[in-house]
C-alpha cells in the first residue's frame, strides 16, 4: 500500500502551501532570456545581493533601457539567424563584446579596441553594432573584450542559446536526437573577488590588481544559494533576474547547459546520478564518421573550464537504490519508468520518531516520492508534491559558501517530482 | 664564467668520452645547452618603463668548449629534433651557482635520482636525475632514446619549485616525418605557444639568497604578476604571429611551463585539438577553448577559412601586466594571410 499518511489537517496545510510553494508557479520556467535576433545591450552598473545579503557593486549588461543584469540577458536565437547586438556604454571605461565560438563576427561603430570595436565611456551616446550568423546550434556565451581581467570579474558576461533548425518540432539542443530533452536549465558559473568590486565602487582604480584574484562569492546564473532556488524575477533581486531550480519527473531527460563564465575552473557536480556529457563548446561530441553524440561519456563531476560550454543530459528513475521509492507494496501497480527489480522492496531504514528529528522546509514528512507525512506544526511546506531534492553544486567545496558563510555559493537543488506535478 | 679557462684545459681529457658518445648517437640529434642567470625587463604596470627581473635561462652553444655566443633566453631555445632521429642528447654547461639537470616529461630515459638528507634525517629527492654541478668543467650529458613524436617541454629536474619558475624550461618538438606532427597529421604552418608566469618576489628572493632563509621557503604563496607566451607578455607593441594562410592546416603547439592552469580561447575559429602530452587522441576535439594545466602540452589544428588576425586570449583573465590597465599577459593575435 502506498504510504499516504496525511491527516485532514495536513491536507489543508498542503492546499494552502501549494499556492505559495516555491516551485509551483510559472515564474520558475526553464531558461529565461530574450528571444529574437536583434538585441540592444547597455553596459551599466548597479548592485547584486550576495547570498549573505551583502550588496556588491557590479557591472552588467542590461536589456537596452532595463536595469543592469548579472549575468547579462540570455540571448535565445534560432540557427541561421543573422544576429545583431547593439552595445551602448554607461560605464566609466570603454566596453566591447566578443562572441566565442561564433565565426565571422563583424563590428561597426565606436572606437577600435584591441580585440574588437569598443563603445567609449560616453553615457550611451555611441552604439557599436556586432553581427554574426548563428550558423551552428548550441550553448554559447558572450563577454567583454575590453579590460577583460576587470570587466568579466565585474560581471560583463551572458549566455547565448542557438536553437537548432529542428526546434521546436523536436525539443533538441542540437540537430540530433541524442540531444533531446524534456527540460532544459542554464548553469552560468561565475565568481567574484569582493575586494575588486569594493575598490571599483569607491573609484580606487589604481589599487585594483587583478593578479591578486581571491574570489569569495560563487554564482549560478548570477545568484548564490539559497537565492538560486527563489523565483526568477524576484522583486528584491532586481539586478539578478535569473534563478536556477532544475525540476523533472522520473524517466525524463534534463538538459544542463553549463557555461564557465568566470576565470576559475568549477567542477560541477549533480547529485542523484551520473550525467551524460553530449557537447562541448557547442559541438556535439561526435566522431568524424559517427552520427550524433557517439563520443558522449558518463561522469558525475563535469569539468567546466573558463570560456567553455558543456551540455549534459541527466536522467533519474530511482534505479538501483535497493528500495521502492514510491513505498509500494509488492502487489501495487507500478509508476511510469519505475525500476522493476526494486518494486515493493521496503525502505531499509527505521525512521526515527519526530522528537528525534530536526526538520527542514523541504521535508515532506515521508521518505517516499509523491507522498507526504505528518509533520510538527509549522514544519515543512516547501515540498508539497513530495519531491526528492538533490544538491547540485560545485565540487570545489570551498565554492559553496557566501563570503565565508556556509552554506551558499555555487549550489542549487534538483527536485525530482512525482508524475503529474506541473513543471513549466 | 671563470671556469671557461678550465674547460679549455680540461678539454684534453674529454675526447675519448666524446667520441664514444658521438658514435652512439650517429642517428640522433645533439644540442649543447648552457644555463646562465640574466636579467629580463618586463613592462611596468603603469605602461611606462620596465622592471628588471632576475631570471635563469638556457642558450644554445656550438660546443662545450667553444665561445658562448648566444644570449640565454626564457624559454630556452626550441629544440627541433629532425624527423627520423630516435635519440636526443643534450650536453649541459651550467654557469649557474647551483646544480641543475634536465628532464623531458613524456620521453623515455634512465633516471638516476639524487637525494639529500633533510634536517629531520629523511632521505629526500633533490634531483630527478643526475646533476650538472655549478660551473661544470666537463660537460654532462642527458640522453633520451626511442623518441616519440610530439610537442614536449624540457625542464630542469632539480629543485623544480625554484628552478622551473626561474626560467629553466623550453620546448622540444619531434615530428613523425617532415611536415607531419604525428603519423597522418600533416601541417602547412605551425605556431608554437609556450605559456609561463613570473612571480617577481620569488625571483628576487632566489637572486638575493633570501629564498629558503629569511624570505619565502616555497612557492606556496606563488602570486605571478607576469603572464608570458614564448617568454614575453603581450603589449601594444607585440606583433601578430604568422599563422599560415587561408586553407592551410596550421598546427598550434601549446605548452605550459608555468605553475598555473591556463585556458587559451581562440576567437573567431574552432580548433581541432588532436593531441595531449604527445599522445594523439582517438578522435580530435572541435573546440574554441582548451585547458592547459601546468606541465601539459596540447596540439591543435586550425584550418582558417578567412584571413585576418584572430585573438588568442587566456580566459583565466591573465591578460594584464602586473595589474596594469592595458591589455597584456597571455594574449596573441594569429595572423592568417589571404
Ligand atoms: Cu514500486
Ligand atoms: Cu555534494
Amino acid at each position: 500500500m502506498r504510504t499516504h499518511l496525511h491527516s485532514k489537517g495536513t491536507q489543508f496545510t498542503v492546499a494552502v502551501m501549494a499556492a505559495l510553494a516555491l516551485f509551483a508557479t510559472d515564474a520558475y520556467a526553464v531558461i529565461d532570456g530574450l528571444t529574437g535576433s536583434t538585441f540592444t545591450l547597455s553596459a551599466k552598473d548597479g548592485y547584486v545581493l550576495g547570498g549573505d545579503g551583502l550588496s556588491i557593486y557590479t557591472w552588467g549588461f542590461a536589456d537596452d533601457t532595463g536595469p543592469m543584469q548579472y549575468p547579462g540577458p540570455t540571448l535565445i536565437v534560432n540557427q541561421g539567424a543573422l544576429v545583431t547586438v547593439s552595445l551602448k556604454n554607461y560605464l566609466p571605461e570603454p566596453v566591447s563584446i566578443v562572441f566565442p565560438g561564433q565565426e565571422g563576427v563583424t563590428a561597426t561603430g565606436g572606437v577600435a579596441g584591441q580585440l574588437t570595436q569598443e563603445a567609449p565611456a560616453d553615457n550611451g551616446a555611441t552604439t557599436v553594432e556586432y553581427q554574426f550568423q548563428a550558423s551552428e546550434p548550441g550553448t554559447y556565451h558572450y563577454h567583454s573584450g575590453t579590460h577583460m581581467d576587470l570587466q568579466v570579474e565585474m560581471g560583463l558576461v551572458g549566455a547565448i542559446i542557438v536553437r537548432p533548425t529542428e526546434f521546436p518540432i523536436d525539443q533538441w539542443a542540437y540537430n540530433h536526437t541524442d540531444s533531446a530533452y524534456d527540460h532544459e536549465y542554464l548553469f552560468l558559473l561565475t565568481e567574484m573577488d569582493y575586494d575588486v568590486h569594493l575598490m571599483a565602487e569607491f573609484g580606487l582604480w589604481d589599487q585594483i590588481d587583478t593578479t591578486t584574484f581571491h574570489p569569495v562569492y560563487w554564482f549560478i546564473n548570477g545568484r548564490n544559494f539559497p537565492d538560486t532556488t527563489l523565483a526568477a524575477d524576484t522583486p528584491w533581486l532586481p539586478n539578478q533576474p535569473y534563478n536556477c531550480l532544475p525540476r523533472m519527473h522520473p524517466g525524463e531527460r534534463l538538459l544542463l547547459r553549463i557555461i564557465g563564465g568566470g576565470r576559475d575552473l568549477h567542477p560541477f557536480h549533480p547529485h542523484g546520478n551520473n550525467t551524460t556529457v553530449i557537447a562541448k563548446d557547442a559541438r556535439l561530441l561526435q566522431s568524424p564518421l559517427g552520427t550524433g553524440a557517439d563520443l558522449a561519456y558518463s561522469d558525475y563531476t563535469i569539468t567546466s573550464l573558463p570560456g567553455q560550454t558543456v551540455d549534459a543530459i541527466f536522467e533519474w528513475t530511482g534505479a538501483q537504490l535497493g528500495w521502492d521509492v514510491y513505498g509500494h507494496a509488492p502487489g501495487d501497480p507500478m509508476e511510469p519508468f519505475e525500476y522493476a527489480p526494486d518494486h515493493g522492496k521496503p525502505f531499509p531504514v527505521i525512521l526515527p520518531g519526530q522528537q528525534e528529528l530536526t526538520f527542514g522546509g523541504g521535508y515532506s514528512g515521508s521518505p517516499f516520492l509523491g507522498a507526504a507525512g505528518d509533520l510538527p506544526p509549522g514544519e515543512g511546506g516547501l515540498n508539497v508534491y513530495g519531491g526528492f531534492m538533490y544538491p547540485w553544486h560545485s565540487h570545489a567545496e570551498n565554492e559553496i559558501i557566501n563570503n565565508d558563510i556556509f552554506i551558499g555559493g555555487m549550489l542549487s537543488l534538483l527536485i525530482i517530482e512525482p508524475h503529474g506535478t506541473p513543471i513549466p | 664564467m671563470n671556469h671557461k679557462m678550465l674547460k679549455t684545459i680540461s678539454c684534453g681529457v674529454l675526447p675519448l668520452m666524446t667520441l664514444a658518445m658521438v658514435a652512439g648517437t650517429a642517428t640522433g640529434a645533439e644540442y649543447y645547452l648552457r644555463a646562465e642567470a640574466f636579467t629580463k625587463n618586463l613592462p611596468d604596470p603603469s605602461g611606462v618603463g620596465t622592471i628588471p627581473i632576475p631570471m635563469w635561462g638556457f642558450a644554445l652553444d656550438d660546443s662545450f668548449e667553444g665561445l658562448e655566443l648566444q644570449a640565454v633566453s626564457v624559454p630556452g631555445p626550441r629544440l627541433t629534433v629532425p624527423a627520423g632521429d630516435t635519440t636526443l642528447t643534450i650536453h649541459l654547461d651550467n654557469n649557474l651557482s647551483v646544480p641543475i639537470s634536465l628532464t623531458i616529461p613524456g620521453q623515455i630515459t634512465t633516471k638516476t635520482p639524487v637525494f639529500f638528507t633533510d634536517g629531520q634525517g629523511r632521505q629526500r629527492v633533490h634531483s630527478f636525475t643526475h646533476e650538472t654541478p655549478a660551473g661544470n668543467t666537463t660537460m654532462v650529458d642527458y640522453t633520451w632514446t626511442g623518441l616519440e613524436p610530439g610537442t614536449y617541454l624540457y625542464l630542469s629536474g632539480t629543485h623544480l619549485a625554484v628552478q622551473v619558475q626561474m626560467g629553466l624550461y623550453g620546448g622540444v618538438t619531434i615530428d613523425a616525418a617532415a611536415g607531419e606532427a604525428y603519423s597522418g597529421v600533416t601541417y602547412d604552418a605551425e605556431v608554437m605557444l609556450l605559456y609561463s608566469e613570473i612571480d617577481p618576489a620569488l625571483h628576487t628572493a632566489v637572486d638575493d639568497g633570501s629564498y629558503g632563509t629569511t624570505g619565502p621557503t616555497s612557492t606556496v604563496d606563488y602570486n605571478p604578476k607576469y603572464f608570458l607566451i614564448n617568454g614575453e607578455p603581450y603589449t601594444s607593441a607585440t606583433l601578430p604571429m604568422s599563422a599560415g594562410a587561408v586553407g592551410n592546416r596550421v598546427l598550434l603547439r601549446f605548452l605550459n611551463a608555468g605553475l598555473q592552469t591556463h585556458a587559451p580561447n581562440l576567437l573567431g575559429m574552432y580548433m581541432s585539438v588532436i593531441a595531449e602530452d604527445g599522445n594523439v587522441y582517438n578522435f580530435p576535439k572541435g573546440q574554441y577553448s582548451l585547458t592547459l594545466p601546468a606541465g601539459q602540452t596540447k596540439d591543435a589544428i586550425v584550418t582558417p577559412s578567412a584571413d585576418g588576425a584572430y585573438p588568442l586570449i587566456d580566459r583565466r583573465s591573465d591578460v594584464t601586466n602586473a595589474g596594469g590597465f592595458s591589455l597584456g599577459g597571455m594574449v596573441r593575435f594569429l595572423e592568417v594571410a589571404p
